[in-house]
């Protein structure tokens, strides 16, 4: 039986260890909010960094939508995390997928990946957060936001999904025969 | 030395050094084979395995060594504080770089470690002899500068170590907070990395050193246009350019910022302005970007495309590779717009994708691919089953196509006419020390897997190779190859008995060239088919023909060869018009006018963060001559176009320019855009082929088509550079209403002859079957 969304449309519950404390759970976080935003991210992708000043923000701007992070790089530790976590006063609440397991499920591939999903689960966007533009930019596509924005007008979202850009999560290219430093 | 007499001297020795470095390398190839015969005369074992992050060999690990110190001479800041730590990062590299020995490699060490060094040494000095002589003496430099950036920069931003690069100039930054060179750097690794804001802001502090102070503000000024801060752009630009008026690129940056504000504000002065006269031929060709009406505005470094059909349906669908990302896969809805498919259909799991070609290797009627991987890296190429289903299988390994390597274009053909596609992979160049990877010919065994014969086939490349296609120099059914890459283009004829003959010297296309994409078509429409190659230019030289119309007098233009019909191939781009330098990296022919000839469409650009050029379009009027209608067709001034492909999408006649944009660094992202013709120009007929005894996708097949009197041909090609175009072969027939006739040369000999045709409609044919079938009509 295919459990995954891509057939079933819904993604399943999951429990990740928080990284600085809180709920790990995606239905608790789910729970009297109309929906949740679930962010596959590494704390040394060079695109998520854009991104984080939009993730801090993120539930004053959207207190309606629960937002989860989830550090799911191949070789990237706790204390990694927590580095990156301070060094960048970072506020939002990050979970860690260490073996990559949900990101497996949810077919992620690169960081930032974004899902936007309703109350009962149901995926309503899945893609990019947006094309890679500063907001000032006039040719910038905000897909994450629109897609919220629909969902909470009772909509659905015109893009509902979008490729995703960034970072691979794992590759061989991490154990390759040439390691680089010095 | 003035330029001109060095230039001549490098024109008159450089043959010469290199049938001398040839030929050395042959006498210390014998004098290691010797040195080895000895080593076995011992007791000792075998060397043992190499260790995950270890160099295979002796050779890997030379090149290994040579190109950790690259890095280090290039990332390292030589000050006598830094003395002791370069001396151990230098042992570092060595010890990293130490390959498995046994006992008897011990033993040999000591000959074979200088002997290994001196063919590293020769390989290199084989790629700079012809490299400098292709290059004009004044730009040798400029030259050098781009490729040490680039490869010693390639293999830190694809095995994403980019932060650990970005953490060291941080490091030196915060201790020497005036080291105004170190900030400049770390600005510029922001940039790499797609922080263009922190770039700004560290940009703007190093242009505060008046030493600096022009680098800094045109590394800025491409930061904040990238940021879409033009005005601050256009300040910056126009502070850096008047310190340096003859700065091109500086200017570039100015006009570009300008255009996305409409125009020059009254501050800048009319000496810094710059208009676009090339691109701006009139045309009645209008087109809409409609990439992200239809469903292919993908984001990435883009990489190959190919248009194929995965399912049967007789709709076109689209593979769009990508740096980093996995493929897209789009599905065709049937009306022109597309779904993306990618998820779960096992090819959104083939990360760092560079061409990507489609082939039925099997004979089962569904298209499979092939996906080359880092073609300036090393990687592992990747073989999908199609499953028919929307799903594709890796069968790499099964199949036996697997090998480690920089791997660049994928082509597919049936060299040896048995009815089976085989495989032809180009390999370049993984770090800028490393020993040229061997193109690889994988001949189909016909029961799902392939034998590796390119050394018994004969096809010797001594060069890093970027664009390889197979076509036909004679018409005799046999297809031929031409590669092109970092030295002489290489053309090699099929004997017809599986092995080949270089006869490029005698064809007269082995000029050397920093080469790229190359490809071929019957271009004048003569029956024979021509070869085009395109050449690396520098961004000035871009800019210049952007500014002029045409390229510069040292310039690179792309290579028309026209085929003479008698073996040999005669330079043509001047008679064709084609005198604009460009950096060329993917290109294809198509009739986008439907007016009976064909146009090319060329994706330009290079690695380069501040390089950001925008794609052409060539209309051929008609009477042998192509112009550049770029800008007034509506196709946009920037991008970075990688894999550039022509479709009838929407099954409407209209061919569709799509091309997949993006850089090879992180920060490098660009949309992928489709433009689509704003209504068609005239009549079309679209031709798809199905093989029996052939290849099913008939690839190879020559087609000749009869209207008006008048003939145009087609070569169903198996793809060229990054990806390959449909197989479905697009005819424009301008106003005429009748195809009088069509002749089909199949691959394995069989010809077939249809008469009477209609036109505006897809067809499909069947080899050996009489008549044709409607795919689809004018929707």
């Amino acid at each position: 039986m295919n459990t995954d969304f891509k057939h079933t449309g819904q993604v399943v519950d999951f429990a990740l260890p928080p990284v600085c404390g809180g709920s790990g759970r995606l239905s608790q976080h789910l729970m009297s909010r109309q929906g949740a935003v679930v962010v596959f991210w590494s704390g040394v992708c060079s695109h998520c960094v854009r991104y984080d000043a939009y993730l801090n923000d993120f539930e004053n701007r959207n207190p309606g939508i629960a937002l989860l992070v989830v550090a799911a790089r191949e070789h990237e530790s706790r204390a990694q995390l927590l580095t990156a976590l301070s060094q960048r006063t970072l506020q939002f609440p990050l979970l860690h997928d260490a073996d990559r397991a949900v990101a497996h499920q949810w077919f992620v591939r690169q960081t930032p990946t974004a899902f936007l999903i309703d109350a009962n689960r149901r995926v309503i966007y899945r893609g990019a957060i947006d094309n890679f533009k500063y907001s000032q930019d006039p040719d910038c596509e905000p897909y994450l936001d629109a897609a919220i924005e629909a969902l909470l007008g009772g909509g659905s979202p015109t893009r509902p999904e979008t490729a995703t850009f960034g970072c691979p999560i794992e590759s061989i290219y991490y154990t390759l025969p040439k390691p680089l430093s010095p | 030395m003035p330029n001109s007499i060095l230039s001549s001297l490098v024109k008159t020795t450089g043959p010469l050094i290199e049938s001398g470095l040839t030929m050395a390398d042959r006498m210390l190839g014998d004098m290691r084979s010797l040195v080895r015969d000895c080593g076995n005369l011992g007791s000792a074992g075998p060397s043992s395995p190499a260790a995950p992050g270890q160099p295979a060999d002796l050779d890997a690990a030379t090149s290994e060594f040579a190109n950790r110190v690259l890095r280090l001479a290039r990332f390292t800041q030589f000050n006598p504080s830094r003395i002791a730590i370069a001396c151990q990062d230098l042992s570092g590299a060595a010890m990293k770089s130490r390959p498995p020995l046994g006992l008897r490699d011990w033993l040999t060490l000591p000959a074979e470690l200088p002997l290994s060094f001196a063919t590293l040494a020769i390989q290199e000095g084989l790629r700079a002899a012809t490299s400098a002589q292709a290059t004009p003496p004044e730009r040798w430099v400029d030259f050098l500068e781009f490729v040490v950036e680039v490869f010693s920069d390639l293999h830190i931003y694809f095995s994403l170590q980019y932060n650990e690069e970005l953490e060291r100039w941080r490091q030196c930054v915060e201790e020497r907070p005036e080291d105004a060179a170190a900030r400049l750097e770390l600005g510029r690794t922001y940039m790499k990395c797609g922080l263009f804001e922190e770039a700004a802001r560290e940009l703007e502090i190093a242009a505060k050193t008046p030493d600096l102070r022009r680098r800094a503000l045109y590394e800025r000024t491409v930061a904040l246009y990238r940021c879409a801060d033009y005005r601050t752009a256009i300040r910056d630009g126009t502070a850096c350019l008047a310190l340096r008026p003859k700065c091109e690129r500086t200017r570039y940056w100015l006009w570009l910022s300008a255009q996305r504000v409409g125009g020059y504000p009254e501050e800048v002065p009319p000496e810094l302005r710059m208009k676009a006269k090339d691109g701006c031929h009139p045309t009645a060709l209008q087109l809409d970007d409609v990439a992200t009406e239809i469903g292919l505005d993908k984001v990435s470094g883009g990489r190959g495309t190919t248009v194929l059909d995965i399912d049967g349906n007789g709709y076109l669908d689209v593979v769009i590779a990508g740096a980093h990302a996995g493929c897209s896969l789009f599905h065709n809805n049937g009306d022109g717009t597309f779904e993306d498919i990618s998820l779960g259909s096992g090819l959104d799991q083939c990360v760092y994708g560079f061409g990507v070609s489609a082939g039925d290797y099997d004979n089962d009627g569904r298209p499979d691919l092939y996906v080359s991987s880092l073609g300036f890296y090393n990687g592992e190429g990747r073989l999908f089953h199609n499953n028919g289903n929307g799903t594709f299988t890796d069968v790499t390994k099964e199949a036996g196509v697997d090998f480690w390597g920089p791997g660049f274009t994928a082509t597919w053909v049936d060299y040896d006419l048995d009815g089976r596609l085989d495989l032809f992979v180009a390999n370049n160049a993984g770090g800028l020390f490393d020993r040229k990877t061997r193109n690889r010919l994988f001949h189909n065994n016909g029961d799902g897997t392939f034998t590796e014969v390119g050394i018994e086939a004969g096809l010797h490349t001594p060069w890093p190779t970027i664009g390889a296609a197979w076509g036909d120099i004679s018409n005799d059914g046999y297809p031929d190859l031409i590669v092109s890459g970092m030295g002489r283009a290489q053309l090699f004829r099929n004997n017809g008995d599986g092995t080949f003959t270089d006869v490029s010297r005698e064809a007269g296309i082995d000029a050397p060239a920093i080469g790229s994409a190359v490809f071929w078509c019957d271009i004048d429409n003569d029956g024979w088919l021509d070869i085009i190659q395109f050449t690396y230019s520098r961004p000035a030289d871009a800019i210049y023909t952007l500014r002029h119309g045409h390229g510069p007098a040292n310039g690179s233009p792309p290579r028309i060869y026209r085929n003479n019909r008698d073996g040999t191939f005669s330079l043509v781009s001047d008679k064709f018009g084609i005198i604009g330098c460009w950096g060329t990296m993917s290109a294809c022919a198509g009739d986008v006018t439907n007016s009976g000839h064909l146009d090319l469409l060329l994706g330009n650009g290079d690695p380069s963060i501040d390089r950001n050029e925008a794609s052409i379009l060539l209309e051929n009027d008609g009477s042998g001559k192509f112009r550049n209608v770029s800008f007034a067709a509506g196709l946009p001034y920037t991008g970075k176009g990688h894999g550039v492909n022509m479709a009838d999408l929407a099954g409407d006649g209209r061919l569709h320019l799509i091309v997949a944009s993006g850089g090879l660094y992180p920060g490098d992202l660009q949309t992928s855009a489709v433009y689509r013709p704003r209504s068609p120009l005239g009549n079309y007929l679209n031709v798809r082929l199905t093989g029996v005894e052939s290849n099913r996708d008939a690839i190879g097949a020559r087609i000749k088509l009869r209207a008006g009197s008048r003939d145009q041909h087609r070569f169903v090609s198996g793809g060229s550079n990054f990806g390959c175009l449909p197989y479905e072969q697009h005819f424009g027939l301008g106003e005429m209403t009748k195809v009088e006739l069509m002749e089909i040369h199949w691959p394995n000999g069989h010809q077939q002859i249809l008469e009477d045709l209609p036109v505006n409609t897809t067809l499909g044919l069947e080899e050996g079957k009489p008549g044709w079938r409607a795919i689809y009509a004018r929707k």
